[in-house]
């Protein structure tokens, strides 16, 4: 069968059938949109826990007046620890400069006295140390007169990992939402074009056309629908991601230290095609059950 | 026990039309075209539609099939077609059976018929070119030589350089015309006519019954199915009539019928 005869026998459906085929189309995007706002949550989600949870680490935060010996001290003992890759001694003004440098904000700006952060000892670990280890470390290193407080980040990537799962088992669900309202609205959208055509289908078997010849131009259609639905939705949330993009970036630098993104390339790519195939597949299940050729 | 129906492939269809200079009586007798044999049609359990029905049409005739409304003159062009299948007897089109041919071989038995119906069956919406191009357009034809041969065939049915207008802005008269367009744009090999001129004035009727005289002079076998009288009287054509499920070749059949039909009024 000749796929360019299907596709110009599905351009006259289009035109026959174009409001019909609109409401479609507008209701798959809204469908589409949710998935992809849900698409676009969790990936950010994933680049904070990524960020956070892919290199393991300590924070050694030091009290103000400690002294340099004191501070001296306490860094062989960090640098002699096995599961320590590397440690790195940030001063309060340092510190200061990296928080103005994430949130985009000059220092003037920021109008953060030097003194606003405290000074800390970043202590990246090895792979595979395990949380009770970490905590031990912890345990020990709060011991050092120079040190203030710890920070072993397990309650955060707890709780970090918690939301990434819940959001993800989110999207999964709205996934399959998705793909029965897309079922749904092709079916319904079939089974009028259906209807409305019966005389079109009754006359092409009457001449000699095969089932699959008549079908073809429905599953083109849905087919069609589908893509143009997940292509519109992933347009305008690019659209509205560029809006809010400015107002939020800043913000949600400073509390995670990770740049705001939208979707891969290839997400995205994957959500037009896959909404593609989700139509053609519901066209051809309600072809089955509508059009009896 | 028949032998099973061979099933029709995309290329291994019955001859189209025969060309326009070799007329199908020039084939010499026995060369039939389609062979009713003992036809029996059933649509109540008691009563047949249809019973034992003997036809045999030769290629580039043109037979009338008449009589009264309701005596199965449709039903048996409906069998030709596989709208219906036959509950008795065998069918045979170009020397193959098409009364045991399998639901997916059907398609490619319409292919090398057309059909033309009392109600035209149009698609209103499309354009007459759409509407006659359908035809070719299910044979896979290339768009060029599908133009050609639409823009032809709307000549050959007066209605040349209309093929842009809208199929329900057209008179009865013009509608018919576009289906017999679609009918005869793939050129088959057998025209059905199916009550072609029941919805049209008497003078459109003729009109009708002359462009398929034309046709046929062209080489395509007809069979035109009417109960009008007025239009078989001055015809010089095989005439065959339908009456109770019975078929009786005019020579006999006729006289008889309207006799019976003259004593019943």
């Amino acid at each position: 069968m000749d796929i360019m005869s299907a596709l110009s026998r599905a351009k006259r459906g289009l035109r026959d059938d174009l409001r019909m085929h609109l409401l479609a189309i507008a209701s798959l995007t809204v469908a589409f949109l949710c998935l992809g706002a849900a698409l676009l949550s969790v990936t950010n989600l994933s680049r904070i826990a990524d960020r956070w949870g892919g290199t393991q680490h300590l924070t050694v935060y030091l009290k103000d007046h400690a002294t340099a010996s004191d501070v001296a001290q306490l860094r062989l003992v960090l640098e002699s620890l096995q599961e320590a890759r590397e440690v790195r001694h940030v001063t309060a003004d340092q510190a200061r400069r990296d928080f103005a440098a994430q949130t985009n904000m000059t220092l003037q700006g920021a109008a953060l006295s030097p003194d606003a952060f405290p000074a800390s000892f970043e202590i990246a670990l090895r792979d595979h140390v395990t949380p009770e280890r970490i905590a031990r470390i912890a345990s020990s290193v709060q011991h050092f007169t120079a040190v203030d407080e710890v920070e072993t980040y397990h309650d955060w990537f707890a709780q970090m990992g918690t939301l990434l799962r819940a959001g993800k088992s989110a999207v999964a669900m709205l996934a399959m939402l998705v793909v029965v309202c897309v079922l749904a609205i092709i079916g319904n959208g079939i089974r009028l074009a259906v209807a409305n055509r019966r005389r079109e289908i009754e006359v092409l078997k009457l001449c000699g056309a095969t089932d699959a010849f008549v079908r073809s131009p429905f599953v083109v259609e849905g087919t069609l629908q589908a893509v143009i639905a997940a292509a519109v939705a992933v347009f305008m949330l690019l659209l509205a991601y560029a809006a809010v993009r400015g107002e939020i970036a800043s913000t949600l630098s400073a509390i995670t230290g990770v740049q705001p993104v939208f979707l891969h390339p290839l997400v995205a790519l994957g959500m037009i095609l896959g909404g593609g195939m989700v139509g053609a597949i519901g066209s051809t299940l309600s072809l089955r059950r509508y059009l009896k050729v | 026990m028949l032998p099973r129906a061979p099933k029709y492939g995309a290329n291994e269809l019955p001859s189209r039309r025969a060309p326009a200079t070799s007329r199908a009586r020039t084939d010499g007798p026995g060369k039939a075209i389609l062979v009713l044999e003992d036809v029996y049609k059933y649509f109540r359990r008691d009563i047949p539609t249809l019973r034992a029905i003997n036809l045999s049409v030769e290629r580039g005739e043109f037979v009338y099939v008449t009589g009264p409304s309701g005596s199965g003159k449709s039903t048996l062009l409906q069998l030709v077609y596989r709208l219906h299948t036959v509950d008795g007897g065998r069918i045979l089109f170009s020397g193959r059976d098409i009364s045991r041919l399998t639901d997916a071989s059907v398609p490619f038995l319409r292919r090398n018929l057309g059909v033309v119906f009392q109600d035209f069956k149009l698609v209103p919406h499309w354009t007459v070119f759409e509407n006659v191009a359908v035809t070719l357009e299910i044979l896979d034809t290339p768009q060029k030589l599908l133009r050609g041969r639409v823009a032809e065939t709307l000549e050959r049915v007066g209605l040349a350089g209309r093929g842009s207008e809208r199929v329900e802005h057209l008179s009865g008269g013009e509608q018919q015309r576009v289906a017999i367009g679609r009918a005869i744009v793939a050129e088959p090999a057998l025209l059905l006519a199916d009550e072609p001129t029941g919805n049209l004035d008497p003078a459109l009727a003729f009109d009708i019954l002359t462009l398929f005289e034309e046709i046929n002079e062209a080489g395509t076998t007809v069979i035109f199915a009417t109960h009008d009288h007025s239009l078989l009287s001055s015809s010089p054509h095989r005439l065959v009539v339908i009456d109770d499920g019975h078929l009786i070749e005019a020579s006999q059949g006729l006289r008889a019928w309207s006799a019976r039909t003259q004593l019943s009024a």
